[in-house]
């Protein structure tokens, strides 16, 4: 990766309590790490969980993984005052980089959380079969700008009686051409098709030297993904 | 004292102006986990106004007073990082309060671009929150008064705010106690800033019992804030 590049690429993964945000970052740096400098903040809620999890998984030396307390303001943290992170996330670039990319995990939150775009240059929203199919179609900010949504546990459909091709349908409605990826890490352990948009993402990044347009930055319902220019 | 200080002072004592103080319950989330119940919230505050925040305030008025001379002051705000230092044993609490230094320069410096603030945060390498504190004054034109009232009100608040999330109590109720000490506040605040004498030759921090619970809070692996 090009020296020049003021830092490293920041992603945002937020999304509901218990959506698989960890999981899928586990996957992701398992994935990733072999090819990418990785680093990833987690916005624990009251315990370091989330934090010891990737840790246990060990795709990461440890230290390469920052917990931060956010005092109960999970959505402050990642939107309103992101201080705590974007310090966070120069310490961890000061003491383990150069990074290629820092992972910002949010603390389980509800639809409304979206990371602020000085946080996050892209954001990635999570949400799951099992918190019911009618989620796409309620909408939200997340649901309906986050430069990727992924519809995770399509395993689980079947069980918690929830409509894949629906919620699929309901979020293109909601995104215009944003991408939505139904994934199961069940079946795909690597999640390659997050990994393959992350590569693209980073791709993009440094060929912009280090700038990435978000949907997610500016007015609501105006969408980045169809074909005009800014 | 000017109309446009006395505005940007409200700027900086908004719990929505950036600076991360949110996540920190300055000691409470610890006292509240080893027994301390609603009724002592507010003399918990009280106690921190006096052996803390006072002390704190007193140096924010003395970085207030070398930052609003540029670069002339630079030397003595190096002298106040140290006397933070030495006036807090205890390194939980210097890292808490360069953490919070750090977050209030960086919003402050987008806020309030000026040369005197990015000097002292490349300067710096505690940035303890009571000297950034004087040094975001100065830029943002408040007066000595000012600083100190903001410093000692933000302490309390800072407590109360997590006194909501901690103990399930009436956001009106915790109001009621900052609007009690807003007398106590305001006296406090005259008597810094009226007080000249050098930062060393005033009473330093005395929480010895805050200090050492800060330990214990740091090494728990569940809670909510950070202090």
């Amino acid at each position: 990766m090009s020296a020049e590049l003021k830092r490293a690429l920041r992603i945002g993964v937020g999304g509901p309590v218990g959506c698989g945000k960890s999981s899928l970052i586990a996957a992701l740096c398992g994935e990733l790490s072999g090819e990418l400098r990785l680093g990833v903040v987690t916005n624990d809620i009251y315990t370091t969980e989330d934090a010891e999890f990737l840790r246990s998984t060990g795709v990461l030396a440890s230290d390469r993984i920052v917990a931060v307390q956010t005092g109960c303001c999970p959505h402050t943290a990642i939107r309103d005052d992101i201080t705590v992170n974007l310090d966070a996330c120069e310490e961890l670039e000061r003491h383990q980089g150069p990074l290629d990319l820092v992972l910002v995990e949010s603390g389980g939150d509800n639809l409304t959380a979206v990371f602020s775009p000085a946080l996050a240059d892209v954001q990635i929203f999570v949400i799951d079969v099992a918190g019911g199919d009618d989620i796409p179609r309620k909408g939200g900010p997340g649901i309906a700008r986050a430069d990727l949504l992924v519809i995770n546990k399509t395993d689980l459909a079947p069980y918690v009686g929830s409509d894949v091709k629906r919620m699929l349908y309901d979020a293109a409605q909601r995104r215009g051409a944003l991408p939505v990826h139904a994934l199961s890490l069940v079946s795909a352990p690597h999640a390659g098709p997050v990994a393959d948009w992350i590569r693209e993402q980073l791709r993009a990044y440094v060929a912009a030297g280090g700038h990435l347009h978000s949907s997610a930055s500016g007015a609501p319902g105006h969408h980045h993904g169809h074909a005009h220019t800014h | 004292m000017t109309a446009a200080g006395a505005v940007a002072s409200l700027l900086l004592a908004d719990s929505r102006f950036p600076a991360g103080t949110y996540a920190h319950s300055l000691g409470l989330e610890q006292a509240v986990s080893e027994g301390l119940d609603i009724d002592s919230v507010a003399p918990f505050m009280s106690a921190r106004l006096r052996l803390v925040a006072q002390p704190d305030a007193a140096l924010s008025v003395a970085a207030r007073r070398a930052a609003v001379s540029g670069a002339d002051g630079d030397a003595i705000l190096a002298e106040l990082d140290d006397e933070h230092g030495a006036r807090c044993p205890s390194p939980v609490l210097r890292d808490s309060a360069r953490r919070l230094g750090s977050q209030l320069l960086r919003s402050a410096a987008t806020a309030w671009p000026c040369g005197t603030i990015d000097r002292y945060r490349s300067d710096s390498r505690s940035t303890p929150r009571p000297v950034a504190l004087g040094v975001v004054g100065a830029v943002a034109g408040l007066s000595d008064l000012e600083v100190a009232m903001v410093a000692l009100y933000d302490d309390a608040a800072t407590v109360a705010c997590a006194a909501l999330k901690l103990l399930g109590l009436d956001p009106a109720r915790t109001t009621r106690w900052l609007a009690d000490l807003a007398p106590r506040i305001g006296a406090m605040a005259v008597e810094v800033a009226d007080d000249m004498r050098p930062v060393a030759q005033q009473p330093p921090p005395a929480a010895v019992a805050i200090e050492l619970a800060a330990s214990r809070h740091a090494d728990r692996s569940e809670r909510f804030f950070v202090s």
